[in-house]
C-alpha cells in the first residue's frame, strides 16, 4: 500500500477523476440550463453519445481536438433542435421526446459506428493541453489540474460564468422566469417559445461538447453506447444542484473522485468484494441525494408546455 | 421435427422387415414387434433436423473480441454444414426475449445466447417455444434436449501469458484490467496470475475491475488501465470487450513508470493488424468445435447432455505469437503448454471472484 503512494500514481488518480467529471459537469450545466427554462431534457444521453461520435469524426478527421469539440457541439445542436421543434413549437410530452432522442442517438451513432469504424477501431493520440504556468509543476495536483486541454479550464470557467448569469442578468432572469411563471414572462413582452428554445439548444451544445471530451479525451475513440448512463447522471446532478452551477461542478468532480477512488482501493489491495467497491460512486450520489433532495427547487412550469392565454 | 420422424425408419424398417417376415407368427408375437416399432420411432422422433442456427449477441460482431469471434465462429459452422445462419448482433444487454421470440418463429433449430446475461431468458424461451438453446457459463442449468452450456475458459492459455509477463517484465509489476468479473473472465485473470507465480513469485500483480459490467466502456477502460500503469505495471493483461479498446489506448499513449513502453496481453480474439506496437499477445479462442460439438449433438439426441469448453489440446484456446515476443521466451511458453497438453501441468480452473483476488499480490500483501 505504502509502495502505492508515489506521485505518479496519486496524480494519475487525480487526473483520471477530472477526466471523469468534465462530460458530467458540461452536460449538468446543459441539463441545469435546461431544467430552470422549464423544459425537462430527458434526452440528455443521446445528444451526448451524437455529440461522441461527431466529436471523434471530426477530431479524427480534422487531426483537431478543437475542430473536433466543435463538431461534437454542433451535433449535440441539432439533436437538441429535435426537442425544440417537438416540445417547444409543437408541445409534445417532453418526457417520450426524450426518451426517443435517446434511443434515436443510441441507435443512429451505432450505425454510423458500424459503417465507418467497426473493422479499423481508430484511436487519437494524446490530447493538446495548456499548461498553466508554475502551477502545471506543482506534484501531484499539477498535471491533474493545470496542464489540461482548454475546454477542461472553458468547463470550469462557464460553471462561474454561469453563476454569474443566473444571478445578475436578464438572460438568467428570463429563464427563471420561463420555468417558475412562463405567462408571467410573456406579459413582461419576452417570448417564452425563444426563451426556452434558446435554453434547449444550450443544453445540446454542452451535451454534444460533453459526449465529444469523452470520446476524444476520455476514451481516445469512439464506441456505440460509450456514455454508458453518463447522460442520467448528469440530470440527477442537475436536479440536485438545486439551480446552482457551482453544486453540478461539485457533484460532477465528486463523481469522478468516487471512480478514482474505487480503482485506488482496488490497486491498493482493499480486500473487500469489488462489487461493494463498485458501489461507491452510486452510494455518494444516492447519499447526497438523501440529505439534499428535500431541499430539491424544481421550477413549477417544469416539464409542462407553454400555450399563450392557457388557464 | 416433421422431418425427423420420416426420417427414422433406417432403425425401425429393421422391425417392419421382420414383422413381414413372421406373418405367421401369433398375434402375441406381432403384437410384440408393434410395440417395439411405435416405442423405436417415438425414441427417434426426438432426434432433430438442423437446418437453421442463430447466434444473439450483446454487440456487434465486429469488436475483434467475444462477439465477434461467437459470430465468426457461428458462421463458420452454418458453412461446414450447410445450415442457414440468423445473426442477430448487437442486442445489447436488456431483455432479449422479444428477440428470442422472433428468431425461434423464423424456424431457428438452435440459438446460441452469446452471452451470460441471456442465461435467464434464454431458457424460458427455450421451455416456451421448444426451441434448444446454448447458454453460458452455466452448467447446472442444462435440460436434455433443450438447454446446453458452454462455459468458456482460456485459463490454460492465460496461464502461459501469465509465465510470459512475468519473463518479460520490467519493472516487476504487472496488471490485469477487467470489465466485469463474469466466470469466464474470473478464471484467465486467475490462470494468468497463477501464471506468473509460477515464472516469478516476486512480480507483483495488481488487479482492478473498471466497473459492474462496464464491458463498453472505453473511457473507464483507459482511465483506469492509466492508474494501474501509474502504479507500477508495465504489463497489461485486459479483458474488455469494447472496454478493451480503451485499455490499448491507455497502453499506447502512456509510459511505463521506468519511462519504457507499456504492453498489452488481450484475450479472446486476435487485434493484430490494429496493432500499433504494443500488443505483446492474446488468448485465443476458437469457438468452431463448440459450436460444432452442438450441431452434432442436436442430430444425435444428446444436445444437453454435456457441457462444452475449450482447451489448449484442441488449439481452441491458443496464445498468439508476435514480433515483440523473443524466442527464448516463446519457446518457454510452448515448452510449458506442452507440459499442460501432456497432462505434466495441470491449471486449476478458479471461477469465483474472490478466490481471484485472493491470488493478487497487492490483496495478499493486506492479510
Amino acid at each position: 500500500m505504502e509502495g502505492l503512494l508515489t506521485e505518479v500514481f496519486l496524480g494519475s488518480l487525480l487526473f483520471g477523476a477530472v477526466t471523469a467529471g468534465v462530460p458530467l459537469l458540461l452536460s449538468g450545466l446543459g441539463e441545469q440550463i435546461s431544467e430552470k427554462a422549464g423544459v425537462l431534457n430527458i434526452g440528455i444521453e443521446g445528444m451526448m453519445l451524437m455529440g461522441a461520435y461527431a466529436g471523434f469524426a471530426g477530431a479524427y478527421y480534422t487531426d483537431s481536438f478543437t475542430l473536433g469539440f466543435l463538431i461534437g457541439g454542433l451535433a449535440g445542436v441539432m439533436a437538441a433542435a429535435v426537442m425544440v421543434v417537438l416540445c417547444v413549437l409543437l408541445s409534445m410530452n417532453q418526457i417520450v421526446v426524450g426518451i426517443a432522442i435517446t434511443l434515436g442517438g443510441e441507435g443512429l451513432t451505432a450505425l454510423l459506428h458500424h459503417f465507418q469504424f467497426s473493422r479499423s477501431y481508430p484511436r487519437l493520440g494524446r490530447p493538446e493541453t495548456l499548461p498553466v504556468p508554475w502551477l502545471s509543476d506543482l506534484p501531484i495536483v499539477g498535471s491533474a489540474f493545470f496542464d489540461r486541454n482548454p475546454l477542461v479550464y472553458a468547463a470550469v470557467l462557464l460553471t462561474v460564468a454561469l453563476v454569474w448569469v443566473f444571478k445578475r442578468t436578464h438572460v438568467g432572469l428570463n429563464l427563471q422566469a420561463a420555468g417558475d411563471k412562463p405567462a408571467a414572462l410573456d406579459a413582461a413582452g419576452v417570448s417564452v417559445t425563444l426563451t426556452r428554445s434558446l435554453a434547449v439548444l444550450s443544453t445540446g451544445l454542452l451535451s454534444g461538447l460533453g459526449g465529444a471530451y469523452l470520446s476524444t479525451i476520455g476514451g481516445g475513440l469512439f464506441l456505440p453506447f460509450m456514455t454508458g448512463g453518463a447522460g442520467f447522471i448528469a440530470i440527477v446532478l442537475a436536479m440536485l444542484a438545486r439551480g446552482k452551477p457551482m453544486w453540478v461542478l461539485f457533484g460532477a468532480f465528486m463523481f469522478g473522485g468516487s471512480l478514482s477512488m474505487t480503482t485506488a482501493m482496488q490497486v491498493a489491495g482493499v480486500n473487500i468484494p469489488t462489487d461493494v467497491i463498485q458501489m461507491l460512486p452510486f452510494a455518494m450520489v444516492i447519499l447526497v441525494l438523501i440529505i439534499f433532495a428535500r431541499n430539491s427547487y424544481l421550477p413549477p412550469a417544469l416539464g409542462n408546455p407553454y400555450h399563450r392565454g392557457a388557464r | 421435427m416433421v422431418l425427423a420422424v420420416l426420417q427414422v425408419p433406417s432403425f425401425g424398417s429393421e422391425e417392419i422387415e421382420e414383422a413381414r417376415v413372421t406373418r405367421s407368427r401369433t398375434k402375441f408375437g406381432t403384437l410384440v414387434s408393434g410395440l417395439v416399432l411405435g416405442t423405436c420411432v417415438a425414441w427417434s422422433a426426438g432426434a432433430a433436423e438442423v437446418e437453421t442456427i442463430a447466434i444473439l449477441t450483446p454487440e456487434q460482431g465486429t469488436d475483434y473480441g467475444w462477439n465477434q469471434q461467437g459470430v465468426d465462429a457461428a458462421r463458420e459452422v452454418a458453412e461446414k454444414y450447410g445450415l442457414e445462419l440468423i445473426p442477430a448482433e448487437g442486442l445489447g444487454y436488456g431483455d432479449v426475449r422479444p428477440a428470442l421470440r422472433e428468431i425461434a418463429e423464423d424456424g431457428a433449430d438452435l440459438m446460441i445466447a452469446h452471452a451470460s446475461g441471456y442465461n435467464t431468458a434464454a431458457p424460458e424461451i427455450a421451455a416456451e417455444t421448444g426451441v434448444p438453446v446454448a447458454i453460458v457459463d452455466l452448467p447446472d442449468d442444462m435440460k436434455p434436449g433443450l438447454v446446453a452450456d458452454y462455459t468458456l475458459s482460456g485459463h490454460e492459455g492465460s496461464y502461459l501469458a501469465g509465465i510470459m509477463a512475468a519473463r518479460m517484465t520490467r519493472t516487476g509489476t504487472v496488471g490485469i484490467v477487467v470489465s466485469g468479473e463474469p466466470p469466464s473472465w474470473n478464471s484467465q485473470s486467475a490462470g494468468f496470475a497463477l501464471g506468473v507465480r509460477a515464472q516469478d513469485p516476486d512480480v507483483k500483480i495488481i488487479y482492478a475491475v473498471i466497473g459492474p459490467a462496464a464491458y463498453g466502456d472505453a473511457a473507464g477502460g483507459r482511465r483506469v488501465t492509466e492508474s494501474v500503469i501509474a502504479a507500477g505495471a508495465d504489463i497489461i493483461f485486459g479483458q474488455g470487450n469494447g472496454s478493451s479498446f480503451g485499455m490499448i489506448q491507455a497502453v499506447e499513449t502512456t509510459k511505463a513508470v521506468d519511462g519504457g513502453k507499456a504492453w498489452f496481453i488481450d484475450v479472446i480474439g486476435d487485434k493484430s493488424e490494429l496493432d500499433q506496437g504494443h500488443l505483446l499477445s492474446s488468448v485465443v479462442w476458437d469457438l468452431v468445435p463448440v459450436y460444432s460439438a452442438m450441431v452434432e449433438d442436436l442430430k444425435a439426441d444428446k444436445f444437453g447432455t454435456v457441457g462444452y469448453k475449450i482447451q489448449l489440446a484442441d488449439d481452441s484456446v491458443r496464445i498468439l505469437k508476435t514480433d515483440h515476443i523473443p524466442a527464448e521466451v516463446w519457446d518457454s511458453v510452448m515448452a510449458i503448454r506442452d507440459d499442460i497438453v501432456s497432462g505434466k501441468t495441470k491449471v486449476d480452473r478458479i471461477s469465483d471472484a474472490q478466490e481471484v483476488r485472493s491470488l493478487m499480490t497487492s490483496v495478499e500483501s493486506q492479510e
